[in-house]
């Protein structure tokens, strides 16, 4: 999968998750301090992205991911 | 004569969970005191020693007095070998007397009494072979009653307070009762221990059954005590709605109403909400509202989901919640009738009713299981909990959860790859 479908899906993921406008979203967008993430919706995105692309990601590893563009680098070692 | 209770690997242990995950099923409480409690009562033994599943016996050995898994208690005397499940008040088998054995339907030994000059004809070197060889070798005698499931121990709670109660022995005001407060029934089946403090405004209603308060147990004002119960030491009711047959603490804190359930020590459920019939470990919260259905609309038996996978009808209309230790729910959790709450799990409602099986170490956030924060960060919250009360969290409460985690990993695994599904886009949750 090239990096920019992931893009695509990660950004459908944070806006599903989160409810956030597609056109808001940037790969510099911070979950907690842009995008507005509760920590149980740091979760759900965990979850989320697994359901999305299915995989299985390390939770710890995946937690720290902490922008929308660290989410595509990190999800593209899975896929 | 020797008393040796035991709890071997089996798939009856199943039967006992979430609860009997992290400790032995005879440290299970009904009544006033544990399954453990009432036999060694029973049988009037001063030397006792225990077997546990090897992955508890650490653990184990840091909450008992006991010898834990000790081969050198299996010889030296007369022996009396009970399964911790058995029915320490049907219990009629003398402690000395010629060797026997009784079988249960499957061939496990429920109990072998042998003589110590016996011994010697068996195979001594683990509790197993020492079984094995007892049932073979032995007389066989009649079955005994056991406990066979964790909701009969729940069923039988407020008939067995009441034997508790008589059993102790001990009636009348050792504490503090301050006026004005109303005692129904007989005095005589009431006792409130020393250091115990019943504020004003507080009903202790043991016309239908006793009300025991132990040592240091503290009840608010608008408390309702209804008998048969019995709270633990240094437990605190707060403004309670504490109807008939429940069995709570010690060091718990319970608002709310409650009815015919059975908490373990060091649990909260602070606040308003109800829960009846239900069985809850240790170091469990209850959050606000938090609320248990113990009756099904259509009056027809409760049925429990014990492994994540087929139900098991437990013959009974009334069924509550099973909730292990360390849990914790959200404020408007709704459990459904004979929901099974895992141990270590974390419950983050939405406003429905919560699936009736959560796998341990699970964290159900909107409407689907996850494996959330992981089992690290439940374990810092755990450490937190108990060093709240000046307890620890150790090595060993570590290692332990660890292989509960291993145990409980494919019924979970099953239950977050459905979630995955539910959270990811149009995914429905």
């Amino acid at each position: 999968m090239d990096r920019t479908e992931i893009e695509k899906r990660v950004v459908k993921v944070v806006c599903g998750v989160l409810g956030c406008d597609a056109e808001t979203v940037t790969p510099d967008s911070h979950f907690v301090f842009d995008l507005g993430a509760e920590s149980t919706q740091s979760v759900e995105l965990v979850a989320a992205f697994e359901g999305e692309f299915n995989i299985e990601m390390d939770e710890d590893a995946a937690l720290e991911v902490q922008t929308v563009g660290g989410a595509v680098e990190f999800i593209a070692k899975y896929v | 004569m020797r008393l040796i209770v035991f709890d071997r690997p089996s798939d009856k242990r199943v039967h006992f969970y979430p609860l009997a995950l992290s400790r032995p099923i005879f440290e299970l409480r009904c009544g006033m005191t544990t399954l453990l409690d009432k036999l060694i009562a029973k049988v009037g033994a001063r030397d006792v020693a225990c077997f546990v599943p090897e992955y508890l016996a650490a653990s184990y050995e840091t909450a008992t007095a006991l010898p834990v898994n000790d081969v050198s208690k299996l010889t030296g005397d007369d022996l009396l070998l009970v399964d911790g499940r058995i029915r320490a008040a049907e219990f009629g088998v003398a402690p000395a007397g010629k060797s026997q054995v009784a079988l249960d339907d499957a061939g496990a030994v429920l109990y072998a009494r042998i003589a110590k000059g016996d011994l010697a004809k068996l195979k001594t070197q683990s509790l197993d072979a020492l079984l094995e060889s007892a049932a073979a070798a032995l007389p066989k005698a009649e079955p005994v009653l056991v406990w066979n499931y964790v909701w009969d121990l729940v069923l039988e709670n407020p008939a067995t307070i009441t034997a508790d109660f008589r059993a102790a022995g001990r009636s009348g005001v050792e504490g503090t009762v301050e006026e004005p407060h109303a005692i129904r029934g007989s005095r005589s089946d009431v006792y409130v221990g020393p250091g115990a403090k019943v504020h004003p405004m507080v009903v202790i209603d043991a016309e239908h059954g006793p009300v025991y308060l132990d040592e240091g147990v503290e009840v608010h004002p608008f408390t309702r005590i209804e008998g048969p119960c019995y709270v633990g030491k240094k437990s605190v009711l707060l403004g309670t709605n504490c109807r008939e047959g429940n069995s709570i603490g010690p060091m718990c804190r319970v608002g709310g109403e409650v009815e015919e359930s059975i908490i373990h020590g060091y649990s909260n459920k602070y606040h308003d909400g109800f829960l009846g019939h239900a069985y809850v470990g240790q170091w469990v919260n209850l959050g606000a509202m938090t609320t248990n259905s113990d009756l099904k609309n259509d009056y027809s038996p409760v049925s429990v989901v014990l492994d994540g996978k087929g139900p098991v009808n437990t013959g009974s209309t009334k069924v509550g919640s099973l909730i292990g230790d360390h849990t914790k729910t959200s404020i408007g959790t709704l459990l459904n009738t004979g929901a099974y709450v895992g141990a270590m799990a974390i419950i983050a409602t939405i406003g429905k009713l919560v699936p009736k099986y959560i796998p341990c170490f699970a964290w159900y956030l909107e409407g689907a299981v996850t494996k959330g924060f992981g089992k690290k960060k439940l374990y810092e919250t755990a450490r937190i909990a108990m060093s709240r009360r000046k307890c620890q969290w150790t090595e060993i409460d570590e290692a332990l959860w660890d292989t509960v985690h291993k145990m409980t990993a494919p019924e979970r695994d099953e239950a977050v790859k459905r979630g995955r599904k539910l959270l990811a886009p149009g995914g429905g949750a």
